[in-house]
């Protein structure tokens, strides 16, 4: 396991970085999919172009959150332009100490009573 | 349809990617491309334009978000890597930074003058507007005449284009009433003189229309300068009265720093406050021309629809008034831009020194470019590495252009630096000029220029770089061989570069010696009188005290007879001016000549009228000045207010006018034929407006016969500056009240003259004096580094027999061969080039066959010496050792 502070350095992520983060925790995706996943999950509320998710992309890739994969689909599904990426053990990492923080951040609104209603009711 | 849309939007697309950084491009272009072409084809499939119209608004928001991003984090990495790679090497660096600094300042500290003269705006409201307005007589070749208080008003009531015309004329006043008497020069001006100039005081107020009113109580309006220096600045001068003219003047305003044209004033006041101005005399005669005018053209008016204005005027004046403009003087008015006025002395001046200015930059280019190439040999194997490494070679020249970007920024720091500080010294200079010289200053026009001065530096030897970069890494890499043909190339492209620097060098010393040589051509030049040891002051006498030609005469004696007893006089004269006067000088030939006729000559309508200059001077003048008398007698103390009236000439007046006879006992008149003046003498010439300017003719006329002496002149045993304090006490024996300033020996004013070529010689030496040692620098630098590359075959050729002297001799043939090279590339480019000059050099041709033999000669004697140190070493070489260090 890598070192807390190391992990804690990349935290607070962006949205776009913690959704595509999320995106690739079942499994390797290609960019469209990646794309379509986060719009899935968040109900179109987080729309990535493809410039924003390229952009993240190299950043999440240059400091090894997410690695390309070598494995590649059958030949008759697979687009040679398309490149497959997958959460690196690190990238694992860093994406549970962020939805650790978040759940903290949630903790502690409950705490100060900023919900009106209790969640159950 | 919708297929063709597709690939048209894809097109776009692709276009859109290029504003990402090139690595970026080449990892993921592709596959943004196809992401883009899956959402495309999604938002086909719904088909809602809605849905298309937010594609393209996420995808534009997102590749415009995420190049910055992408380009930041490139350039923020280069620059920590170039910063490294520079403290790795600090003796590059410094030797970069400060080759570049020299240049950069250089053209910094010019370009400064340039944009406060000549680029910038005038400091006035739509400066742009205002004219000068002069009358000509075209026929008789006089360019500029001043004019009346009738021609004033006409030209004012009947002009069509002008929404303003003011007068002005500058008068020199004692003030009384703030410490010793003073002697001021004074600007007399139309009350709405201030508002057509669109210039606001600083203290007070200017002018108002009833303060022109004649019997209006006096007012002064002061210069900020006379402000700041006289008064300390003081806030509470408004309201103070000072004596004037016999009347109490009361201070009503200060102006701000303003350039002050033609002439600089310690104060200004209203016609009405100047007693000559104000003389009814004057104001009557429509002949008494004594004022410059100024107009502001109205908007929507071309200066040449007043100027045309203003002829027309000329054209229904002639008719008007024939015996004041006569045919043959071929009288016309005319206006020009005033900003043209107050920069065109300056323009060929600066022009030529920001032209050696971008020679010096060009020659430290060439060079921070060579010591670059020779680093690049050293870094060979790092770039190589970086590219085994996947830098691409596009990200590598991004490096490279990085790392030249900031050694040029370094530089073009220091040189504001240095600009900086020269700039005092050059608003000096630039004084002499232009009254627009106080306007110079680094603001952001200049810190812009500076800017942009270093990135075109780094782009121009960045070049070099990459182009090397360019030719030799892909070889290296694929052969690892020690690239003896990229070295090879290497090589000359680095004697190109060397060659280049002489050329320059060759062209800027070519400059640098016509202005010596003509400057040297002016010290030779005998200005007519001996300047040595001779002081020479103004001095003033209250008006009122004195108002007739006797008083006049009488005070004059009494204070040249006081003066000569002084111990240490040899002689003393009095004048209306003197030789080579700083005062004189700036008003130009034109402003001291006038017509006069002599008995029984007519002038054909076709002859241009004789004109001459008149100097009113006391007997002793001559003796004085060491003016030769060459023909007849000089004035005594008998030429009076009584005798006949008399005048001497110089010789360039008899050449003119009485060429086949003898002058003496001719009699020539000023004024129509009223008064009639004989002449009794001739003397030599004397260059009045300095020694590169020839004599003008000239008339002597005795101060006894009626004028107002305004300059002491005095000749001492020795050092004359050290009289100064007691010829003033002697003239204060005389008349406690005479204001006694402006003292300056007349070598003083004799290097003065001269200023402005001393001071364009010694930059243009500056400027050539700085590329000959980076030149210099260069040569040598380029064959030490070939004698370390040719070590081996010199060895070999030094073991199959060859004497040291030999390859001596061989290493000095190379320096020699780039040397004149350079020369010859050199003496193209200043053929070409030195007719810029031409109008700056006195007596010297532009291609000076002299100059250009001195200067061809100079530079290949450095060369010689420059390789020279390279050469020994190369003579020196042991074969043995060298055979075996491979």
């Amino acid at each position: 396991m890598a070192k807390k502070d190391e992990t804690e350095s990349f935290l607070p992520l962006t949205p776009a970085a913690f959704n595509i983060l999320l995106a690739l925790a079942d499994g390797e995706k290609h960019g469209y999919a990646i794309l379509k996943e986060v719009a899935r999950r968040t109900e179109d509320k987080v729309r990535l172009s493809a410039g924003t998710l390229y952009g993240n992309l190299a950043r999440l890739e240059s400091t090894g959150l997410i690695a390309e994969s070598g494995e590649r689909p059958e030949i008759a599904l697979d687009d040679e332009r398309r490149r497959y990426y997958k959460l690196t053990k690190f990238g694992r990492e860093v994406a549970m100490a962020e939805a650790r923080r978040m759940e903290e951040v949630v903790a502690q609104a409950h705490a100060k009573k900023l919900f009106r209603k209790p969640e159950t009711a | 349809m919708p297929k063709q849309e597709g690939s048209l939007s894809q097109k776009f697309f692709q276009v859109l990617v290029r504003a990402l950084p090139f690595d970026f491009r080449a990892n993921y272009g592709h596959e943004m491309e196809s992401v883009f072409q899956e959402q495309h084809r999604e938002a086909e499939k719904s088909g809602g334009p809605l849905d298309f119209l937010k594609l393209w608004a996420e995808t534009l928001t997102g590749i415009f978000t995420t190049a910055p991003r992408e380009h930041w984090e490139i350039l923020k990495n280069d620059c920590s890597y170039a910063f490294r790679m520079m403290q790795k090497n600090p003796g590059f660096t410094a030797i970069a930074v400060l080759t570049l600094a020299l240049g950069i300042g250089a053209n910094t500290a010019i370009f400064s003058v340039v944009h406060a003269v000549l680029l910038r705006p005038l400091p006035y409201p739509d400066g742009q507007q205002l004219v000068f307005v002069r009358q000509q007589a075209l026929k008789a070749g006089v360019q500029s005449i001043r004019f009346s208080v009738h021609e004033i008003q006409d030209y004012r009531e009947q002009n069509k284009t002008l929404s303003g015309l003011v007068e002005y004329h500058n008068m020199s006043f004692i003030l009384y009433g703030h410490g010793d008497p003073d002697r001021i020069r004074t600007g007399v001006v139309s009350a709405n003189y201030f508002n057509l100039f669109g210039i606001q005081p600083l203290l007070g107020r200017t002018f108002v229309a009833d303060d022109d009113n004649i019997g209006a109580p006096p007012v002064l309006i002061l210069s900020y300068e006379y402000w700041k220096n006289g008064f300390g600045g003081d806030p509470a001068i408004v309201g103070k009265t000072f004596e004037l003219n016999d009347k109490v003047h009361t201070v009503v305003g200060v102006l701000p720093p303003v350039p002050q044209y033609p002439n600089e004033n310690d104060v200004y006041m209203p016609t009405s406050a100047c007693p000559f101005r104000s003389a009814k005399a004057l104001i009557e005669n429509r002949d008494g021309r004594m004022m410059d005018v100024f107009g502001r053209v109205k908007p929507g008016v071309s200066v040449a629809e007043a100027r045309a204005d203003l002829s027309m005027i000329a054209g229904r004046l002639k008719l008007e008034y024939p015996k004041s403009y006569p045919d043959k003087l071929g009288y016309t008015a005319d206006a020009s831009s005033l900003q043209g006025e107050l920069t065109h002395g300056a323009r060929p001046t600066l022009l030529v020194l920001l032209a050696a200015a971008a020679f010096v930059l060009l020659i430290a280019c060439a060079n921070v470019a060579n010591l670059t190439l020779a680093r690049m040999s050293q870094r060979e194997r790092e770039l190589a590495l970086r590219t085994a490494l996947g830098a691409g070679r596009s990200r590598l020249l991004r490096q490279l252009l990085t790392e030249s970007f900031l050694l040029a920024l370094a530089g073009g720091a220091l040189g504001l630096v240095f600009a900086s500080s020269s700039l005092q010294l050059l608003t000096d200079f630039a004084a002499r000029l232009t009254p627009r010289a106080r306007e110079i200053h680094i603001d952001g026009g200049v810190l812009l220029f500076t800017l942009l001065a270093a990135l075109g530096t780094s782009i121009v030897f960045g070049s070099v770089s990459a182009l090397f970069a360019r030719v030799n890494l892909g070889s290296r890499l694929r052969d690892g061989s020690s690239g003896i043909g990229a070295g090879k190339h290497k090589n000359r492209v680095r004697s190109a570069l060397i060659v280049s620097q002489i050329a320059f060098s060759f062209i800027l010393l070519i400059g640098a010696g016509l202005m010596l040589r003509s400057l040297i051509k002016m010290l030779e030049v005998n200005p007519g009188f001996v300047p040595q040891r001779v002081l020479a002051m103004q001095t003033s006498f209250s008006f009122s005290k004195y108002s007739t030609a006797e008083q006049y005469a009488d005070i004059t004696k009494k204070v040249v007879s006081r003066v000569t007893a002084e111990p240490g006089v040899l002689s003393a004269a009095v004048s209306d001016s003197y030789p080579m006067q700083p005062e004189v000088i700036a008003g130009g030939a034109n402003a001291v000549l006038g017509s006069f006729q002599i008995e029984g000559r007519q002038l054909s309508p076709a002859e241009a009228p004789r004109l001459g200059s008149q100097t009113i001077i006391s007997p002793d003048y001559y003796r004085t000045l060491g003016i030769p008398l060459k023909e007849g007698r000089t004035f005594t103390d008998a030429d009076d207010a009584k005798s006949l009236r008399v005048a001497m000439i110089n010789e360039t007046s008899r050449s003119l006018y009485w060429p086949h006879e003898d002058p003496i006992g001719k009699r020539v008149s000023g004024d129509n034929g009223d008064t009639w003046t004989i002449i009794v003498g001739v003397v030599g010439d004397v260059r009045e407006f300095g020694p590169g300017h020839p004599a003008i003719p000239e008339f002597y006329v005795p101060q006894a016969q009626g004028a107002v002496p305004t300059t002491l002149i005095v000749r001492t045993a020795a050092d004359p500056s050290a009289m100064a304090q007691a010829i003033t006490r002697a003239v204060h024996d005389v008349d406690s009240q005479a204001a006694v300033t402006h003292i300056l020996t007349l070598e003083q004013a004799r290097s003065e003259s001269m200023a402005s070529p001393r001071v364009t010689a010694s930059l243009l030496a500056v400027f050539a004096g700085l590329a000959l040692l980076i030149a210099a620098a260069g040569i040598g630098g380029i064959m030490a580094l070939s004698v370390s590359q040719r070590v081996r075959e010199i060895g070999i050729r030094m073991a199959l027999g060859a004497q040291p002297s030999a390859v001596l001799q061989m290493v000095l043939r190379q320096g020699l061969l780039l040397a004149v090279l350079g020369v010859g590339i050199g003496l193209a480019g200043a053929f070409a080039l030195t007719g810029l000059v031409k109008s700056l050099l006195y007596e010297v041709a532009p291609t000076d066959p002299v100059t250009f033999a001195g200067v061809a000669f100079v530079l290949i004697a450095v060369a010689i010496v420059a390789s020279y140190i390279p050469a020994r070493r190369a003579a020196s070489i042991d074969p043995i050792a060298a055979l075996r260090s491979e």
